[in-house]
């Protein structure tokens, strides 16, 4: 009797193994969740470890009557002493109002604008569309320093006049000038852009079949709207939303700027005497970050019928505006981003020219001579005239060495988050049902979702120990920056890679035709503008990052760092241009960008 | 397969490259920071030390018994600065120095140092960086190099008398070095003096826009009914808080009961009720006979005070013509940088102390001390520089070059003043700018002066009670 031969059990376990690896996507999921939870973890649990210790010459050490050890005092002290009131539920309700009206405002307009740009026939899209982004190229506070400058009064704020109070005496509000109101309309400002690109990229390349075989069937326009459009673009909303509502609950310097006490601000005005119990703020910030994790879960488990290029058609049909509507939308647009975008530069400008920091006399007196160039050309260390010992920017080498290292920072940061962020996207997006692929997405975008001030204080303690003190480097920025910035790229790849239908990878797949080959040929070109962004947008944050750096390097590091100590003085002559200079080279970045890939920031949606 | 491999190794790579990071420590941004309020004016008179009468382990314990760094400060302490010149030459040639502190005028300081290391031996080099960190680091970041069996940094240069003495005095992570020359300048000898080693005390002066008619002649008309002063803002500047604890001290507090005797029925009628109402607190935390005076100003100064994010905001606002009436406390040499024109003006100012009949304190002073860390790398370079910062002329020129702050060192007070003549600075065109020096400000000028020791000893009982009342918003 001829004998079965028993099945190899080695054999089959080489051969599934063989089989697992040869799928890039599983090599890429493994080796990136080991490392990502490794770089998210670790800081979270430094951070809960720090909640816990003693901290010499802290309320701890006061109340415990020890300096060293462990213990849950600072837990007590923070949610049941006479100042939680004041250190934690006022500064959180503040976070939530913040947050929320932030994501409002940021879609509202961004939304509108991308729907504006990309379904529509408004005139001046190329226009609108590269000066819309300029808020979010500029960092946030300044905006918020442009606030001061235009509405505060000696009558409302107790300061000196701001132009409109200087010029035309009119008095604006305090609830308009200081708090929760200009804090939301700033960040919210701020992160329209975000809206409008990652809103606008679906919109740009929806397929119309949908929208047309409503049309067909007598469908009302409004109900298209409601049951087909927005639906469609429901994905990219949650991922403003999800990426909006952590950086305005993590952002310190607009709150700071504006009066408003946050969790943020509150983290940095109590950790010197209150520091464990201001490691507790930043744990309550990250819970929110896991909090809106969970959310996102569920978002994306109902994702899988969002497929938008399908390789079938994809011809765009935009609404009429009429004759003179598409003038008058285009106009009003062009009067709200001269607002939002080109008078903060004018401002930004007009102030290096100044004698003294925001001291427009010149505009009262008509005397032209009030103006100056010292701020430029002072080539010495002089106090007098207003200078603070400083030379000017021209000759200012503390002004030009954060310039380099932070060009330098961001390169590399936008590099390393790009490539892993798209390769994350990619994966996760093969392998969208399986827990792993789930878990490393996951794992790969808490970090995004958790505010950049407490990701600051957690890389802060995990880095400044016994054995390591990174403290000022390079190496520790790159580390939080790249962990911090992966979502940007895992986020607009997994966006994109979403719309994409199998088919097409599958046919090559077919056609034996390499991984490198699939992606470079197929998968790249098609969603090369959201590949792209997600080396941008790394790109254009790193560069104005306060509130994930502040902690981490002193102020001349960098040119956020510097930025906020020159503004922070009252110096704005110097943080004006320095602002100048980050805009000037961004826009150099983008433009150099789109001259040799053909893609940028805003191409694919309204730039060309 | 091939392609595969290839993909693994480039994303392990890329891993392995955003851990390793490509850049250790940047140096240029630290030893470039900008400059801070720290400003400095010469003083001719001799400076007294009790306002550094921080306590600290005494060093009169004998050289032979102590280790280390220890034993390293008290050789230095008999030593003069050429000596001490000396051995930093031995030991840090060719070497890395790097420091850390609240002012950027480190920076400054360090090539005259090195320049001056160089007339004693011209083959001597030295590399720096000095580091600002912002906020409050400068503690965590100390604290964290101490961990280390040999730490970065060499030395430092750091304000906040009572996180000083809480963290790092108290936790032995900062060491006191008294060079042999300031100790004799000011009367004194290494062992017999117990305090920190200032380098300077600077002063936060209060000041009122005088375009409009508001009159401030008395230190309690700031927290009078309608006033909100400029202010840095307890949280934001812990110094300031230092200020605020600093007046419940008996001294102060005296003074403010004095000044409120000056005061008119009408105003008196204003604060007694506050003042009353302070009297079981005071009693409650333990403070003397008119600890209700300054709890109740100190009440009235934190309900009322106008937050800002910096002194030079302040400064701004206040010679700006629109400013009518304004009030501030803020950083007396902020006045050298402001430029005239149209609506700007340092004569748009009044320095309230200044005022024919003013009465009461004036502002507040606190210190920028000198310290060696623990396991300070380069100690004899540290102590060295120490001394040549403190005993020199030219090593305090980074700061005496300007008004507004002044040397712990009689004799280099004097100098700098003959050099820069500060108390003339502003000559009758701008009366504010005359610097009348640190003995005219400690004296009839009322100064507040930080005592590290006596902050960190209420920081969590008058702290506390500070922490709990009620800020100011505008437009409540």
């Amino acid at each position: 009797m001829q004998q079965v031969a028993k099945p190899d059990k080695g054999a089959i376990f080489r051969n599934k193994v063989k089989t697992w690896f040869s799928q890039p996507q599983n090599i890429i999921l493994l080796l990136f969740g080991i490392v990502l939870t490794f770089s998210t973890v670790a800081p979270i649990v430094a951070i809960v470890k720090d909640t816990f210790a003693i901290h010499p010459g802290t309320i701890d050490q006061h109340l415990t009557k020890r300096a060293t050890g462990y213990t849950i005092v600072n837990y007590t002290d923070l949610f049941t002493s006479k100042l939680a009131k004041t250190n934690l539920w006022n500064p959180l309700l503040n976070t939530v109002i913040l947050s929320v009206l932030t994501c409002f405002i940021s879609i509202l307009f961004g939304g509108l604008f991308a729907f504006l740009v990309t379904r529509t026939d408004m005139k001046f899209k190329k226009y609108l569309s590269s000066i819309f982004i300029f808020p979010y190229i500029m960092p946030q506070w300044t905006l918020a320093v442009v606030w001061q400058h235009m509405f505060y009064s000696n009558k409302i704020t107790g300061t000196s006049d701001g132009l409109l109070a200087a010029i035309f005496h009119v008095y604006f509000p305090h609830w308009w000038c200081q708090g929760v109101f200009p804090s939301a309309m700033v960040l919210g400002l701020h992160y329209a852009p975000f809206a409008y690109i990652l809103i606008g990229g679906i919109f740009k390349n929806m397929d119309a079949n949908l929208e047309e075989a409503a049309t067909i069937l007598d469908t009302p326009k409004w109900k298209i709207m409601f049951k087909v459009t927005l639906p469609m673009i429901k994905p990219a909303i949650l991922s403003t939303i999800l990426l909006v509502f952590g950086s305005a609950m993590g952002s310190y310097p607009v709150p700071h700027y504006l009066n408003l006490t946050t969790l943020s601000t509150k983290y940095i005005s109590m950790n010197s005497k209150y520091t464990g119990e201001a490691s507790i703020l930043a744990i309550i910030m990250m819970i929110f970050g896991v909090l809106i994790l969970g959310m996102n879960q569920l978002s994306l488990k109902s994702r899988k019928n969002y497929t938008t290029v399908t390789g079938k058609s994809g011809q765009l049909t935009k609404l009429s505006l009429g004759k003179a509507g598409k003038w008058i939308v285009g106009i009003i647009f062009i009067v709200i981003t001269f607002f939002t975008s080109i008078w903060p530069i004018l401002l930004f400008a007009l102030e290096t020219f100044l004698p003294n920091p925001g001291d427009y006399s010149f505009l009262y007196s008509g005397n032209l001579a009030h103006l100056t160039s010292k701020w430029w050309v002072t080539n010495e260390n002089i106090t007098e005239n207003g200078m603070y010992g400083q030379p000017g920017i021209l000759y200012n080498k503390t002004i030009w060495h954060a310039f380099f290292g932070t060009l330098f920072l961001a390169v590399v940061c936008a590099l390393i988050a790009g490539t892993i962020g798209t390769l994350i996207g990619y994966a996760v997006a093969k392998k969208r049902r399986n827990k792993w692929a789930n878990y490393v997405n996951n794992v790969a975008f808490l970090p995004y979702l958790m505010p950049s001030i407490a990701v600051g204080a957690a890389f802060f303690i995990l880095f400044s120990n016994e054995h390591i003190n990174l403290f000022n480097t390079y190496t520790l920025l790159i580390i939080a920056g790249v962990v911090k910035y992966i979502p940007f790229a895992s986020r607009s790849s997994l966006n994109s890679m979403l719309q994409i239908s199998n088919e097409l990878e599958e046919a090559a797949v077919i056609m034996n035709t390499s991984w490198i080959k699939r992606m470079t040929r197929i998968i790249i070109p098609i969603q090369k503008s959201s590949i792209i962004s997600g080396y941008l947008l790394p790109f254009m944050t790193c560069l104005r990052e306060l509130s994930l750096f502040l902690l981490l390097c002193t102020q001349g590091f960098i040119l956020s760092t510097t930025l906020d100590y020159f503004d922070e003085m009252g110096l704005y002559a110097f943080s004006s241009a320095i602002n100048l200079i980050l805009i000037v080279t961004i826009l150099v970045f983008n433009t150099l960008v789109n001259k040799l890939t053909g893609a940028s920031l805003d191409s694919g949606i309204g730039g060309k | 397969m091939k392609k595969k491999v290839l993909a693994t190794i480039l994303t392990f790579a890329m891993v392995v490259t955003s851990l390793a990071g490509c850049g250790s420590s940047g140096n240029g941004g630290s030893t470039s920071a900008p400059a801070t309020d720290t400003q400095q004016t010469a003083t001719a008179q001799t400076q007294t030390t009790d306002n550094t009468a921080a306590a600290e382990t005494p060093a009169a314990e004998p050289a032979a018994e102590l280790t280390g760094i220890d034993a390293i400060i008290a050789e230095a302490e008999g030593m003069t600065m050429e000596e001490l010149a000396n051995k930093a030459i031995e030991e840090s040639n060719g070497k890395t120095f790097y420091g850390v502190g609240n002012s950027s005028r480190g920076k400054s300081a360090l090539p005259l140092f090195i320049e001056y290391l160089q007339t004693i031996d011209p083959n001597y080099s030295m590399e720096f960086e000095w580091q600002q960190p912002k906020n409050n680091k400068i503690f965590e970041q100390l604290t964290s190099d101490s961990l280390k069996s040999e730490g970065t940094f060499a030395m430092t240069l750091i304000q906040d008398g009572n996180q000083i003495q809480s963290k790092m005095v108290d936790t032995a992570i900062l060491k006191t070095f008294i060079p042999k020359e300031w100790a004799e300048a000011n009367g004194t000898t290494a062992d017999a003096y117990t305090g920190f080693l200032p380098l300077q005390t600077l002063n936060k002066v209060f000041m009122y826009n005088n375009t409009g008619s508001a009159t401030y002649n008395n230190c309690w008309d700031f927290v009078y009914d309608g006033a909100h002063p400029l202010f840095m803002g307890v949280d934001s500047e812990i110094v300031g808080k230092n200020f605020l604890m600093m007046l419940t001290e008996d001294k102060y507090a005296t003074w403010l009961k004095e000044a409120y005797d000056a005061l008119d029925d009408t105003k008196k009628a204003y604060f007694e009720p506050t003042i009353q109402a302070m009297q079981a607190d005071a009693g409650d935390l333990g403070l003397g006979a008119n600890g209700a005076y300054a709890l109740a100003w100190i009440k009235l100064w934190v309900n009322n005070y106008n937050e800002q994010t910096d002194d030079g905001p302040i400064c701004n606002t206040l010679v700006d013509a629109s400013a009518t009436d304004q009030a501030g406390l803020l950083v007396y040499s902020k006045l050298r940088s402001v430029e005239e024109s149209a609506s700007v003006s340092v004569n748009n100012i009044n320095v309230a102390a200044y005022q024919d009949g003013y009465t009461g304190i004036g502002g507040y002073g606190y210190c920028h001390y000198l310290f060696l860390t623990k396991n300070s790398p380069l100690p004899w370079t540290a102590c060295a520089f120490i001394a040549y910062m403190t005993c020199t002329e030219k090593g305090f020129e980074a700061w005496g070059k300007d008004m507004g702050g002044y040397s712990a060192n009689p004799n280099v007070a004097a100098e700098i003043e003959a050099t820069f003549q500060h108390s003339q600075g502003g000559g009758d065109e701008f009366p504010a700018k005359n610097d009348r020096g640190y003995d005219w400000w400690t004296t009839e000028g009322e100064l507040v002066l930080e005592d590290p020791v006596y902050c960190s000893e209420v920081s969590f009982t008058v702290g506390s009670w500070i922490d709990v009342l009620d800020h100011y918003s505008p437009g409540e």
